[in-house]
């Protein structure tokens, strides 16, 4: 799982991110709200955690620029335990949690864990970009004409619908998609991706999945015909 | 009553056998060539008299054989059921070069479904014959609707014929929507055969 990790505090910044390291998780570390919004702009996050007070940008502009771009990440607050309002507007501005400093290192992470696991559940049933719509509950893919998909087809397929134009690895997914399956490899994502392709043609989308065989896909527009 | 092909009864069947013997030509050329078959069924009706008719006043065409010949283009109709979608693309390929005919319209329910869920590909073919026509036009033109679709798009609407002519359905919106349901599950099955013949032959 892939955390963004926003801290002015580079001894802090330090520590947290040689924690979640050690426990699994795949860390990118920025020292400013604005950096924190590209890089969310940028990268598919698992979960974002936030120190409300950073220069350029505080935490607070951060997370309403982040939701405001539909992306759903789970946010958690880093925050002093002077600034009650400040968690007050954070958490109405976007946030999912917080957690004031100074914290236990096992606090955080199993807030992290919590907030990773909850994510499914808030997450919208009804996921649109430009000309398609995906129910996941139904698993039902829109555009001209509407499909099924399989259950793995509907998870891949919202991750690509909530991080258009970012390209994922295949050993990404794989982690991501097909946690615990010994016997899956690229080809198994491969088919996947290969499914998802005659799908969005069957619907008569003109969102197209590139990439190749063992390398990185992302879903952007097709060129048009 | 005097029938509303007013004698050219025997002309459409000779057309439609003349057709689907020409389909099933390219068929076997296809299997002598490749091994496998281009398609599984290929069948054809005349549009029963009755059905014509009510086909007539539901266009608001008089009752005539010239409706029934040439404003109406379905007198003939002949199904091709496929295994797999691609299938379907190689039959309109042949289709288009099968001499004395010409695709004249087309109509894509594969890419576009009807709401209902229904799928197939609709073409019409205009058929030249050496003898004249109702319009007494030499050579004389008639005209045969072919329609395309897999073995599943077949079975579903089967089922949705059978629902379609049986009154006194009980939840006609339920059993409506679980077929719709069932359409863009096969729809799904046929897309992730197709992908895996594909990945197989790849």
């Amino acid at each position: 799982m892939k955390i963004l990790l926003a801290e002015d505090e580079t001894d802090l910044a330090d520590v947290v991110s040689a924690m979640l390291s050690h426990s699994g998780y795949t860390v990118d570390t920025v020292s400013n709200g604005l950096e924190a919004v590209e890089k969310a702009r940028g990268d598919a996050y698992d979960a974002i955690l936030l120190d409300i007070m950073m220069p350029v940008m505080d935490g607070l502009a951060a997370v309403a620029e982040i939701r405001k771009s539909g992306n759903t990440t789970p946010v958690l607050f880093l925050t002093a335990k002077t600034e009650v309002d400040d968690r007050i507007a954070g958490l109405d501005a976007g946030a999912d949690d917080y957690l004031t400093k100074p914290f236990a290192m096992g606090e955080l992470l199993a807030r992290v864990r919590a907030m990773t696991r909850r994510h499914g559940q808030y997450s919208p049933r009804i996921v649109t970009l430009q000309d398609l719509t995906l129910d996941t509950s139904k698993s039902e893919l829109t555009c001209r004409n509407s499909i099924s998909l399989a259950i793995r087809e509907t998870r891949l397929m919202e991750q690509f619908m909530n991080n258009p134009e970012i390209a994922f690895s295949t050993e990404e997914l794989l982690e991501k998609f097909w946690l615990g399956e010994d016997s899956a490899d690229a080809d198994a994502v491969w088919m996947y991706i290969s499914f998802l392709r005659n799908k969005l043609k069957a619907v008569g989308s003109s969102l197209v999945i590139s990439g190749e065989t063992g390398g990185a896909y992302v879903l952007t527009q097709g060129v048009a015909v | 009553m005097e029938s509303i092909y007013n004698g050219y009864e025997k002309k459409l069947h000779e057309i439609a056998i003349r057709v689907t013997e020409r389909i099933r030509d390219y068929g076997s050329t296809f299997s002598d060539k490749t091994g496998k078959k281009l398609f599984e069924h290929l069948s054809w009706r005349i549009k029963t008299e009755e059905s014509m008719r009510s086909k007539c006043i539901e266009d608001g065409l008089p009752l005539t054989a010239h409706s029934a010949l040439k404003e109406i283009h379905d007198a003939i109709g002949i199904r091709i059921v496929c295994l797999f979608l691609n299938d379907i693309h190689n039959n309109i390929e042949e289709l288009r070069k099968l001499p004395g005919c010409t695709v004249i319209e087309e109509k894509d329910y594969i890419g576009a479904a009807k709401p209902n869920g229904y799928r197939s590909y609709h073409l019409i073919l205009s058929v030249e014959d050496d003898e004249p026509d109702i319009d007494g036009n030499t050579p004389g033109t008639y005209f045969a609707e072919i329609q395309l679709r897999t073995i599943a798009m077949d079975t579903w609407a089967a089922l949705e014929h059978e629902m379609r002519y049986k009154k006194d359905i009980r939840h006609p919106e339920l059993i409506s929507a679980e077929l719709k349901r069932c359409a863009d599950e096969l729809a799904a099955c046929d897309v992730s055969m197709q992908t895996i013949r594909d990945l197989i032959r790849s």
